[in-house]
């Protein structure tokens, strides 16, 4: 009975969960738990104690709307878009007390200020690995709008189909589509002096 | 299908692909899943009240006492001040006789 579970599909578990099983719950956490964790870390400029708060959040909101769940979409759209309203708001009540794009963590977990960067004094291309550059992407990343920011993020990494972002964002796909291209240009502007090739 | 990352046009391309893989996605803690576990439960657990019943259930029962006792407060049949003043007057009035009677 355990093993037939096991290879049970995302679907089947919310009909699970919707009739109360919490092991069900626990599959899909364990499953997807990297998933919405990075999406949430990535979004809101790093782990820790919020990027973890955020995705139980979200799995909490799942297990409270399983009964009415309709699987029209893919489960994973349906997660990915609860991720997405959970961190906006999110972002949102943060920006009330401080301007979110202006901070990015570094290394250490602390937050730098934009405009207070360290200068980078030697050829970034010495050390494309090194420190300067994580820290210029993470910078970069926290400039982008949230919308181009998640959808680089679900098209780099989760590897979506811009149909299903789409649906996530709530926008058409050409609008989807259009975040990207300027997702693009902002990085390129940014990232411009850690270019291997010129462009 | 795994798409690659040669079509510009739908990806940041292999040059930006590579830098924004520099800062690498978080995984969650190993911990994760106990923990989100454990706050279902506690919340699940707060919702509920006495006798192991629905904190809305609860509110909802009293809530529903309260409004049935203040109709049938609100329904109790009262004497008007026309009947409340005759009976005092007709009180008044026998006293009175009852006095003359008595020679006081």
């Amino acid at each position: 009975m355990a093993s037939e579970r096991e290879g049970d599909g995302d679907d089947v578990l919310v009909a699970r969960m919707g009739q109360g099983d919490e092991e069900a719950l626990r599959e899909l956490i364990v499953r997807h738990q990297d998933r919405v964790y990075g999406t949430v870390a990535k979004m809101i400029g790093g782990a820790g104690p919020d990027a973890e708060d955020l995705a139980q959040q979200v799995f909490l909101r799942i297990w409270r709307a399983a009964s009415s769940y309709r699987s029209e979409a893919k489960f994973t759209t349906w997660l990915m878009t609860v991720t997405r309203n959970l961190v906006f708001s999110f972002c949102e009540s943060r920006s009330r007390r401080r301007e979110v794009s202006d901070v990015v963590l570094d290394e250490e977990g602390e937050e730098l200020e934009i405009g207070q960067q360290p200068v980078i004094e030697r050829n970034p291309r010495d050390d494309l690995s090194g420190k300067e550059l994580v820290r210029a992407v993470k910078l970069a990343c926290a400039h982008l709008p949230m919308k181009q920011r998640l959808v680089v993020h679900l098209r780099e990494h989760e590897e979506m189909e811009f149909s299903e972002i789409a649906q996530v964002l709530g926008v058409s796909e050409l609008g989807a589509k259009s975040l990207m291209f300027r997702a693009r240009e902002n990085l390129k502007n940014r990232l411009a002096e850690f270019f291997t090739e010129p462009k | 299908m795994k798409m690659t990352r040669n079509d510009e046009g739908d990806r940041l391309g292999p040059e930006l692909g590579r830098l924004w893989a520099a800062d690498p996605v978080a995984k969650a803690p190993p911990w994760f899943a106990a923990k989100t576990m454990a706050r279902l439960r506690r919340e699940e657990e707060k919702k509920r009240g006495w006798l192991g019943l629905p904190r809305w259930a609860l509110i909802g029962t009293g809530a529903a006492i309260l409004a049935v006792g203040w109709l049938r407060w609100e329904s109790q049949p009262t004497v008007g001040d026309a009947e409340l003043f005759a009976a005092l007057d007709a009180m008044v009035e026998e006293d009175r006789e009852i006095r003359w009677w008595a020679g006081l």
